[in-house]
């Protein structure tokens, strides 16, 4: 599988090219374009692993239940995927390593890579924005895609990040929800709500603009929903 | 425009003693793209290789084709504008010079060029094209992708498709716009973010998705195309095509940026993400995958292109975006 970025960093589409034999799954909706021959099929799970009931729990992690798998019959084949949101994308290697990534930035991963919905404990729950968290263990390739641009920040120590501003981060680092200012009140009124303070050795990568702030930002302008 | 800003411009001659496949396998591998790519660079030449940069930058390009064995050459930004014609397919940035790509690529019309000439800047994330309109021509631009314009140009709405179509949706307005008794620059802003892409065309035939169409000269012609029950109904909500034929200028628009393939057999793209495609590739609307694909997939019903052409394809589609900002309704 070869991963290649077009188009970075505002408007990104990921363009996979696969031998015959090699496998990709994708989140559902994200193809815009393949070769005619590829063959797409959809499940609740990842080929030979899990079932509903990972399926499930990544339904609660705001991941779609449902997810693509691509393989290219006979010859070498393409397919292109792109996000929703105007940004850039990340592709990584994982090398038998854990990453845990934001539910809503999985874009694709190769077939080894092992997925699972990684409960981070009640902690989480306050963090509001994704109570769940991805997990991909494995090697392979990863795509990850982000609103606005992806910057990766090394942390050794600590290092404190708004939830909405999490991308992905390695395994090794341990994080807890606090409050970003002194007191509650201050960080309430502040608009910064909870943010993730991470602790130990490892990657973040952290996506420059928030969706939820962007969506609420539009709330206003948009047609109230029927029932 | 700022001043203290360089084009580095490939003069297309070779340095001495420089043999020319080497000079362009080297300069490929540094750009990282095919060679065909570079020859066809350098047989624009003199051609910018990367334009509105700081000094600094542009001599760390010039420095690093000169070790391919291209003469290279830096202008201001200012000297430039008029007197070179920029590569209408812009390099890729070497890796190390990432942060850079974002320095907006500006396409100008090439000098020998056949039709009216025209600028396109901000591409490809926020695309933006100037037109030269000449003296007692006119120009046919979507309705309301007018920016800017001098105050001579006369402007004139017309409907194209006829009432019929107009009942399906499938109509298309126009504006027409005359530079009466002297040329005219008139400025086009479409209104999605994304890409531009200009075709000349010469008798050949190109289908535009409804949305993407931008400006088109009067010998150009516009037809909106009935789609068939099928088609029409399950591509989507608004989805029909703008058939352009004749001799003259293109313009159009992308949601996100625009990408050209190649059709050699077939391929199949989300139907709401096709820009426009060449005539003479069959297209079906059909679904990917089983019937669970269909209903799960989160593709539905994808357009499948066969024969021998091109698919321009956007990045972003306007449907998945509205379906994300759907959550965020007010209740």
């Amino acid at each position: 599988m070869k991963v290649e970025l077009i188009n970075r960093p505002g408007n990104t589409a990921a363009k996979i090219t696969l031998q015959p034999g090699e496998h990709c799954t994708a989140e559902s909706g994200a193809m815009i374009a393949m070769s005619g021959h590829m063959n797409i099929t959809t499940s609740t799970h990842k080929k030979n692993s899990g079932g509903i009931l990972k399926a499930a729990k990544r339904l609660l992690s705001g991941e779609s239940f449902f997810l693509n798998h691509f393989d290219s019959v006979g010859k070498e084949g393409e397919v292109w995927l792109g996000s929703n949101l105007a940004g850039d994308m990340l592709a990584l290697d994982l090398d038998n390593e854990n990453l845990i990534v934001q539910s809503g930035s999985f874009l694709a991963c190769e077939d080894s890579i092992d997925m699972d919905m990684g409960w981070q404990g009640f902690k989480s729950l306050l963090s509001g924005e994704s109570m769940f968290w991805l997990n991909l263990k494995g090697r392979g390739k990863v795509v990850l895609s982000s609103f606005g641009a992806i910057y990766p920040i090394e942390v050794n120590g600590d290092y404190i990040v708004d939830t909405g501003h999490i991308v992905a981060f390695n395994e090794t680092l341990n994080f807890t929800i606090t409050k970003a200012g002194s007191s509650w009140l201050q960080s309430l009124l502040g608009g910064e709500g909870l943010v993730c303070k991470f602790s130990g050795r490892g990657t973040v990568w952290c996506q420059s603009h928030n969706p939820n702030s962007f969506g609420h930002a539009l709330t206003p302008s948009l047609r109230v929903r029927k029932a | 425009m700022q001043d203290n800003h360089f084009n580095v411009i490939l003069t297309g001659d070779l340095r001495d003693g420089i043999d020319l496949s080497a000079a362009i396998s080297s300069l490929a591998a540094m750009f990282k793209t095919s060679e065909e790519k570079i020859q066809q660079t350098i047989a624009k030449a003199p051609v910018s290789v990367k334009s509105n940069v700081e000094a600094a930058t542009a001599e760390k390009f010039k420095t690093a084709i000169e070790q391919c064995g291209f003469v290279c050459v830096i202008k201001a930004v200012s000297e430039t504008v008029a007197a070179t014609a920029p590569v209408s397919a812009p390099l890729p940035v070497p890796v190390n010079q990432d942060v850079l790509a974002s320095a907006s690529e500006i396409v100008e019309s090439p000098a020998s060029f056949k039709g009216l000439s025209y600028k396109i800047e901000g591409r490809p994330d926020y695309s933006f094209l100037t037109v030269q309109i000449p003296a007692n021509q006119t120009l046919k631009v979507e309705a309301s992708a007018m920016a800017t314009m001098d105050t001579h140009l006369v402007m004139k709405t017309k409907l194209k498709g006829g009432f019929g179509r107009f009942l399906t949706g499938e109509s298309l307005f126009l504006n027409e716009f005359t530079a009466e008794r002297a040329a005219g620059e008139i400025g086009l802003a479409p209104g999605t973010p994304g890409d531009l892409f200009h075709q000349y065309l010469d008798g050949q035939t190109i289908f535009l998705q409804n949305s993407a169409f931008v400006a088109a000269t009067m010998d150009v012609t516009l037809e909106t195309k009935w789609q068939g029950m099928l088609k029409g109904f399950f591509s989507g909500e608004s989805f029909f095509l703008i058939r352009c034929s004749g001799k003259g200028d293109l313009w159009f628009n992308s949601y996100g940026a625009i990408i050209e393939i190649d059709v050699e057999d077939d391929y199949v793209v989300d139907t709401s993400n096709i820009v426009a495609f060449t005539d003479g590739l069959e297209y079906n609307i059909t679904r990917v995958g089983g019937y669970k694909s269909l209903f799960f997939s989160g593709e539905g019903f994808v357009c499948r292109f066969t024969g021998k052409g091109k698919v321009w394809i956007q990045t972003r589609s306007a449907q998945a975006f509205t379906s994300w900002a759907h959550f965020f309704r007010p209740v």
